[in-house]
């Protein structure tokens, strides 16, 4: 792509933006992190691997659909040629224009995903139309899941799946709003959030079902007790 | 949204909270009209939610109830909460509303207990996520109960009595002339 082009681009893209803040009341900034976190506060947006493999899919499709579009044209053309310069608004129009929506939809869709991961807990943003947010403690952390098909591995991408107690369906894309669990979409470093997460859940007593860690501890008896107790029976002897 | 503002944990206090702000009633309606023609029933069944649409937060827990033919109620303990969703549609964010979704480990697909009419979204979900568990350490919540620890109080007080009575029965023993009580009797 030639510079001005590049420059129209990004242009017409802060345009886009402008519009989505303004109209749409889209929030450009990450999400807050909860509060009572700790000072390593990360966030985390998906890996530039996961445009590229967004872009991929997005040529993909675009290749299939629009040669089936343009075909059936270059028939109409054949056919008649009156017909096809008539119709070719249309044919070209149906071809390109969602195009161009999709792949700016696919920018915005990058842009509006945010992870956010403290000390205790990860809350993540998505979406455009609808904005959803969901925040999830560490001690309820049931299972972490990383998963990654052939095509995420090229791109070096994988998704990480943070479960909580509880079933339901998921959505197509595991992002329902009723779905006990937090989608990391398109992470490098899978591996490193696996470890951090299932420490933090491996090391918490309770069980993740909103049950108490710290009472057993507090209706055994201390240390203090039990010397309550041995002065008691020294005295008694 | 939330990032300029200053988390302190009691920002917002939805315990003030009974009932949806008016401005939900407000987004039913938008809702109801875009349905077009199903406007009157959709919005009679909206309308009817938002009149007896009630919440009532408390120290451990939340409690919600609506309905007029079939009413339903959800009673909820900040402890069980698994996640919270913050979703904002649309008309929504024109309106300044979001919806706050709660979960807790019940195997149901649709969230628990859905909080609508908040205006402070944000402020509500810090709440509630503070009381959530794993928002804080687990340690700091014993400790201020172990303050007055009354098994201890109690061990220290039965130590003490014995104590008085052996010496009573010590003196007692030194007044009578030596341990040898069965020979008095």
């Amino acid at each position: 792509m030639s510079r001005a082009a590049e420059r129209t681009t990004a242009w017409v893209y802060r345009g886009l933006w402008g519009v989505l803040v303004r109209w749409l009341r889209v929030p450009r900034e990450q999400p807050g992190a909860p509060p009572g976190s700790g000072p390593v506060v990360r966030s985390v947006k998906p890996a530039p691997g996961f445009l590229r493999y967004l872009k991929f899919q997005f040529w993909l499709l675009l290749i299939v659909i629009d040669v089936v579009i343009i075909g059936v044209w270059a028939i109409i053309v054949v056919a008649s040629p009156l017909a096809g310069i008539i119709t070719a608004p249309l044919f070209w129009g149906v071809a390109i224009i969602p195009d161009i929506i999709a792949y700016a939809a696919l920018h915005v869709r990058y842009d509006t995903t945010w992870y956010v991961i403290t000390d205790r807990s990860v809350r993540i943003r998505r979406g455009v139309w609808i904005i959803r947010e969901i925040t999830i403690t560490f001690e309820n952390v049931q299972n972490v899941e990383v998963r990654q098909g052939p095509l995420q591995r090229h791109f070096g991408i994988s998704n990480v799946v943070v479960q909580t107690a509880g079933g339901g369906a998921t959505g197509p894309h595991g992002e329902g709003a009723g779905s006990h669990q937090g989608l990391l979409e398109g992470v490098e470093n899978a591996g490193e959030l696996r470890d951090l997460i299932s420490a933090r859940a491996r090391a918490s007593r309770g069980a993740g079902l909103g049950d108490e860690a710290g009472e057993p501890a507090r209706r055994g008896f201390g240390p203090e007790h039990l010397a309550a107790l041995r002065a008691i029976s020294a005295e008694v002897r | 949204m939330s990032t300029d503002r200053a988390h302190s944990p009691e920002r917002f206090d939805p315990r003030a909270v009974d009932r949806p702000h008016p401005l939900l009633l407000r987004h039913y309606t938008i809702v109801a009209a875009l349905t077009g023609p199903m406007f009157p029933i959709i919005w009679l069944h909206s309308y009817c939610r938002y009149a007896t649409l009630r919440y009532r937060f408390d120290e451990e827990g939340v409690w919600m109830a609506w309905g007029v033919l079939f009413k339903r109620e959800i009673n909820l303990a900040y402890r069980r909460i698994q996640d919270i969703h913050v979703t904002r549609g649309l008309i929504q964010r024109w309106l300044g509303l979001a919806s706050v979704a709660v979960q807790t480990a019940a195997g149901a697909a649709t969230p628990e207990m859905t909080i609508e009419g908040v205006l402070d979204a944000d402020g509500l979900r810090d709440f509630l996520y503070a009381r959530m568990r794993g928002a804080r350490d687990e340690q700091a919540l014993p400790r201020d109960e172990s303050g007055g620890d009354e098994v201890l109080e109690l061990l220290a007080a039965i130590r003490d009595g014995v104590a008085g009575l052996r010496s009573r029965v010590e003196r007692l023993e030194g007044a009578y002339g030596g341990p040898s009580g069965d020979s008095k009797a």
